[in-house]
């Protein structure tokens, strides 16, 4: 720690090393969003509730509100922005635009980071894919294409 | 036209992460903003220190009401303006910093003095303070034809009931924000807001400024549903002020919990309905009570009792709204506002008169079927809610569903029910330009905004049907003051809005193009009649010959600026008709009858509501629509603390919406409807969805497990019949 | 609104966290689901975090038939090992129940049972809570009690806990190790936790710098075939309980000779069902038996205007849990 209460961290994101200093109050979502500028990664209720700020850490999901910048030290981090572009879609995000799988659009991020990672997980069947996903809130009701996007790239 | 269906044209923004919302705004020197919030539910503030804040590290300034009063007095500017204190949880202050954890510990010193008056923190405690008032919605609050009371002492069945609903709020996934720049004295303010030329409007009248002095944007709008409209924008002002008086960018966010007291909320619902009728099942009389909250610094009713005025033929109703004014935040339009609430009323009532009747649910709809607006006295501008209850019945199956309460399916018994929806249409004045390159891209520009209801998808759909050029090639711009004015987003009212202001802006695009092509000899069209030219697939050519050229030809040739046009389109000034979107909403539930879970399995929902523009996002709205419904149903329910007057539990783990597991499956028939009469034949679908579905499940769940419960949400101890003492005096004549 | 500034540091070891855990004002993060929602909700106001995430306390054995999780073990890889799954499987199918993926991807086991109240009125700010701010009184009681506890309450706080993982490991009797400044003891789970008195404020009984090092649960593999974490709330899934019952039988001879009951939701700790458990020993695992037992598990609850339903769900809980973990077929 510095003299001033600030953390130096060393961080993969999206696939690049970076160094940067942190606050020992900041939470991963604020130095993304904030600091960093990742603005894919939302906050939607910063109490760990809504799963808009999901990303990987080490390939598993986790709620960035609640993780601490300063433990992540050392993590490998992938945000919406690591996962494609416009021009080099993940198949996941493909299949949201195919099946109408956003609204608003808030969420989505979240969905999708939160999809990717139940997919490592081979959910056997919708039902599966409903419960794995109940961590992120969607309002404005795309839950049902959401799930069909999921399925489709699951190959149920 | 471009195979398959049309996706949402800003998908793509939306799923890498790159569509920019409100408070992503990048502003060089952003000073953040926090909220201090009363210490009191009801009183007056007397003095803010600000002397410890001024201390903590970071602080920039402070904003309360001395530094607003340059602003002018209005309903906006009230409580930022006076320091009076009308509900727990209303700031009295901003204090804007360097970062936003050092506006947190400013904010943390701010030292609030107030003199506490007796608040009160629900309706129940100021029932004799009940009054009506002036409108419920956009209608009178107190309505009579015929001679209700006196057709209910004549009628055959009488159900009189009392159906609560419990305050509900917006939850918008995005909160709301703003980021907000001054350049001498032009402002340009990014803001989350469901009407970009009302926030001007207020921005312009607070501040004293020329409208086009300050710009408002709100390019992508995580959710609003009602929510993101004037009871934000006095915060929005506290942050200008700051913006204004440090001469820095300042960004404020809505906290999560915030959400339940700064953005308005739909009002419980205390309602008293009876409804009489013939041994045949047809209505005779209806008298709807509805009482519901409003806060003590503004008035808002729904419509609640509309249902019992529009949807049915009935020659004796008597409706009308009351309101409690208490210490609580204010309520305003939610997702079907009025029309959630008073179809869980009314359609319950039905499904209960049909029991007893003996006659079958649907069939007592269709017997009650209002070929005309019988309020209003006139004809429907188009209805085919018969056809929803046809369709409806057939893909759910109704006919064969299983007898009540007798499937099951493991722990779950099975059940179902049913229930009409409807909605009002309005319309709005609008304008659009649309704009045609060289290369034959287009760019279509208007003023509203787009929260997730496929506005930019509709306006570019329209325009590129409208010249024959496929969507890859069009470009939306929406939600900006730099635009032509655009329709609110509220009220289902958008894409009819704007379509009779692209149509013009099209037409005479159209009309410019033909001119030019039969002018000129270098087209294969030159000599063709204007009139019978047509657009599609990117091309122009002769609906009666065999010619065509491609647009972007003709464009290169005649028009290498490009060419632009702009459509508007006004109010009709006399109203021949009344006009109804219509829906059949059908469910199955499981309903555990030991532990009292509730879970939907299945819904099946027919809507009638004009011409589509799009079916696959249609359907993405009704669905969404229905899920507020199902939330509204079984899960929300915002409860005030009567010590405190404050919210308890203001977060997502006490606040209940659905999530993933508990959907149902979704059959969704969009059942065409020819209008005439409204521009384009479009109506909306927004609030179609959320209205009638509660009915629908409470009405599944009698069907299930025999017993009616009359107040939203349904939960466990619902089912598992622990006494409610308000259920004392139903009658059942 | 968050809680003010506190400092962070991440010791190597656990000799060096257990010093910097003892120092005034110093708390222990684990995987900080609970603690920086407390922190936010300015529910915690800690001089210094003490990041213990990455002693090596995570690992997950079985041997001697005994499962030891270490309590820095991830909920999610504790429901998802294999051994688990197939030998304790009322632990994973706990984990399964509780939070999101997301949570279960960063909560410890450890942190998991020590996760404070879900009770709203300690969770927001501005109402009477005791055991938020001692005094203040006791905003539930006099409020709205559909969270509130049926038994173990008292005058001063009628909150409940809202651990699944917990009331699992207290049917299958756990013990926990703790590590503290002094050394090392074991404890069964329950005594971890107090019952609120006229000092709900403090909820357990580790002393400042302690932490548990690990879960044990011992001899309880012949239960697996017969073992039910049953879960009852309003919405499918991502909620807490409204009453949960973990229910584990062991029959011989169409006899039930072990009888394992605890329910969550309902008191202050994850409340064991003893008296029901005994009633079972001895008899066949059939509908009299379940309701005897179940009209047990309901004695002495005390509800208060809003959660009397709980007593009845309770009970159809504990029978609807019997029956599924005794059915003979």
């Amino acid at each position: 720690m510095s003299d001033d209460g600030r953390i130096a961290l060393s961080l993969t994101l999206n696939g690049r090393a970076l160094d940067v200093e942190t606050p020992a109050c900041a939470t991963l979502l604020d130095l993304l969003r904030d600091r960093l500028g990742l603005t894919g990664v939302k906050k939607g209720c910063d109490m760990g509730a809504c799963g808009a700020c999901t990303v990987l850490m080490g390939g598993r999901r986790i709620k960035s509100c609640l993780a601490l910048a300063a433990a992540c030290d050392g993590g490998a981090i992938t945000t919406i922005e690591g996962i494609g572009t416009l021009d080099d879609l993940h198949p996941l995000q493909a299949a949201f635009i195919r099946h109408d799988a956003l609204q608003c659009g808030y969420c989505t991020p979240g969905q999708i980071l939160s999809g990717i990672a139940l997919l490592a997980e081979t959910p056997k069947d919708l039902a599966a894919i409903r419960e794995g996903m109940s961590g992120n809130l969607c309002r404005c009701g795309a839950y049902p294409n959401i799930v069909a996007a999921i399925a489709e790239v699951a190959g149920l | 036209m471009s195979p398959g269906p049309v996706t949402r044209w800003e998908a793509g923004l939306k799923v890498t992460g790159q569509a920019v919302f409100a408070a992503e705004t990048p502003a060089p020197g952003l000073l953040y903003a926090v909220l201090v919030e009363a210490p009191v539910g009801c009183g007056t503030v007397l003095a803010v220190d600000a002397a410890q804040a001024r201390r903590t590290p970071g602080f920039a300034d402070l904003i309360s009401y001395p530094e607003a009063q340059g602003l002018k007095p209005s309903s906006v500017t009230a409580l930022i303006r006076e320091p009076t204190i009308h509900f727990a949880g209303q700031p009295v202050a901003l204090v804007v910093a360097e970062n936003l954890a050092a506006a947190q510990a400013a904010a943390r010193a701010v030292r609030v003095e107030a003199e506490a008056r007796p608040a009160i923190a629900a309706l129940g405690q100021a029932l004799d303070q009940a009054y009506t008032p002036a409108t419920a919605g956009r209608n009178p609050a107190e309505s009579r034809r015929g001679d209700a009371a006196r057709a209910l002492a004549e009628a055959h069945l009488v159900v009189r009931r009392r159906y609560e609903t419990a305050v509900n709020n917006h939850h918008p996934m995005e909160p709301h924000a703003v980021v907000c720049c001054w350049e001498g004295d032009r402002v340009t303010v990014h803001t989350s807001t469901q009407a970009v030329f009302g926030a001007r409007a207020a921005i312009a009248h607070a501040f004293g400024l020329p409208a086009e002095d300050a710009r408002v944007v709100s390019r992508f709008l995580g959710g609003g549903f009602g929510c993101k409209g004037q009871l934000w924008w006095p915060w929005m002002m506290q942050a200008m002020l700051a913006a204004r008086r440090t001469g820095r960018p300042v960004r404020l966010e809505l906290t999560r919990a915030q959400l339940f007291t700064l953005a308005g909320r739909r009002s419980e619902t205390v309602q008293e309905l009876a409804v009489g009728l013939d041994a045949d099942g047809r209505l005779t009389a209806i008298d709807h009570q509805v009482l519901a909250q409003t806060s003590t610094h503004g008035e808002y009713a729904d419509t609640t009792a509309g249902v019992s005025r529009w949807l049915y033929a009935c020659p004796n109703v008597t409706t009308r709204h009351r309101l409690v004014r208490t210490n609580e935040p204010q309520p305003i339009p939610m997702r079907a506002p009025g029309t959630a609430p008073g179809t869980f009323a009314l359609e319950s009532a039905l499904d209960e008169a049909a029991a007893a009747l003996g006659i079958d649910p649907v069939d007592l709809r269709v017997r009650n079927h209002g070929d005309h607006d019988q309020e209003a006295g006139r004809p429907w501008s188009s209805k085919r809610l018969l056809e929803c209850y046809r369709v409806g019945a057939e893909r759910f199956g109704w006919a064969h569903r299983p007898a009540a309460g007798a499937a099951g399916d493991g722990r779950w018994r099975l059940g179902s029910g049913m229930a009409s929806t409807f909605y009002a249409q309005h319309l709005q004045p609008s304008r659009a330009r649309v704009r045609l390159a060289a290369d034959a891209s287009l760019v279509v520009q208007c003023g509203t905004q787009d929260m997730g209801n496929g506005a930019y998808t509709a306006l570019g759909q329209m325009a590129a049907e409208a010249l024959g050029v496929p969507m890859s090639r069009v470009t939306v711009e929406l939600g900006d003051t730099l635009l032509p004015q655009g329709p609110i987003s509220a009220g289902s009212q958008v894409t009819v809005s704007i379509s009779p202001a692209v149509a013009m802006a099209t037409a005479e695009l159209r009309a410019i193009l033909a001119q030019l092509a039969v002018a000129d000899q270098a087209s294969p069209l030159a000599g063709q009649r204007p009139e019978d030219l047509d657009f599609a697939d990117g091309l122009v050519r002769s609906r009666t010959g065999n010619v065509a050229e491609p647009l972007a030809d003709l464009l290169a040739r005649q028009a290498p600026a490009g060419l632009e046009a702009e459509g508007s389109a006004d109010l009709p000034q006399v109203q021949t008709h009344s006009f109804m979107s219509h829906g059949a909403v059908f469910v199955e539930v499981g309903v555990d009858p030991d532990l009292g879970e509730v879970r939907v399995r299945r819904v099946c929902a027919a809507f009638a509501a004009g011409r589509i523009v799009n079916p696959l996002l249609a359907t993405s709205q009704y669905v969404g629509g229905l899920i507020g419904g199902i939330g509204m149903a079984l899960h929300e329910r915002t409860v005030t603390d009567l010590a405190s007057g404050r919210i308890l539990g203001d977060n997502f783990a006490d606040y209940l919406i659905p999530v993933h597991a508990d959907m149902p499956t979704f059959d969704i028939a969009l059942v065409h409807e020819d209008d005439t009469h409204l521009p384009g034949g479009i109506k909306g679908v927004g609030m179609l969805g959320t209205a009638g579905v509660q009915a629908a499940i409470a009405n599944a769940i009698f069907d299930a497990v025999g017993r009616r419960v009359r107040r939203l949400p349904i939960r466990i101890e619902d089912i598992l019949g622990h006494p409610d003492p308000r259920d004392g005096f139903e009658t059942l004549t | 609104m968050s809680g003010p500034a506190f400092s962070y540091a991440r010791p190597a070891d656990v000799a060096g966290a257990l010093a910097q855990g003892a120092r005034p004002g110093a708390a222990f993060l684990a995987g900080g689901t609970d603690l920086i929602q407390l922190w936010k909700a300015g529910l915690a106001a800690h001089a210094e975090l003490v990041d213990i995430s990455r002693l090596p306390l995570a690992g997950i054995d079985l041997a001697d038939g005994e499962l030891a999780i270490g309590a820095l073990a991830r909920l999610s890889d504790v429901a998802l090992h294999p051994r688990v799954m197939a030998e304790h499987p009322l632990i994973a199918q706990a984990i399964a129940a509780t939070a999101s993926g997301q949570v279960r991807n960063m909560a410890t086991v450890g942190g998991n049972l020590l996760q404070r109240t879900r009770c709203a009125y300690f969770r927001t700010q501005g109402m009477a809570c005791n055991k938020r701010e001692p005094g203040s009184g006791c905003g539930a009681a006099a409020g709205e009690t559909r969270q509130a506890a049926l038994f173990g309450a008292s005058a001063a706080c009628v909150a409940t806990h809202a651990s699944d993982l917990a009331v699992a490991l207290t049917a299958l009797r756990a013990e926990l190790t703790i590590l503290g400044p002094d050394g090392e003891r074991r404890i069964a789970l329950p005594d971890l936790y107090r019952l609120p008195g006229q000092t709900p404020q403090i909820d357990t009984t580790l002393a400042p710098g302690e932490l548990i090092a690990a879960v044990q649960v011992r001899r309880a593999a012949g239960l697996a075939a017969r073992s039910t974490y049953l879960k009852v709330r309003d919405r499918a899934s991502f909620e807490f309980a409204v009453v949960s019952v973990a229910a584990a039988l062991r029959l011989e001879d169409g006899a039930v000779v072990e009888a394992r009951l605890a329910a969550g939701g309902v008191a202050p700790l994850p409340w064991r069902l003893a008296g029901a458990e005994a009633a079972l020993i001895g008899r066949a695992p059939d509908a009299r038996a379940f309701a005897e037992a179940a009209g047990l598990a309901v004695e002495g609850a005390q509800p208060l205007a809003d959660n009397g339903f709980k007593v009845e769900l309770l009970r159809r809980a504990v029978i609807r849990a019997l029956e599924t973990v005794g059915a003979t077929a």
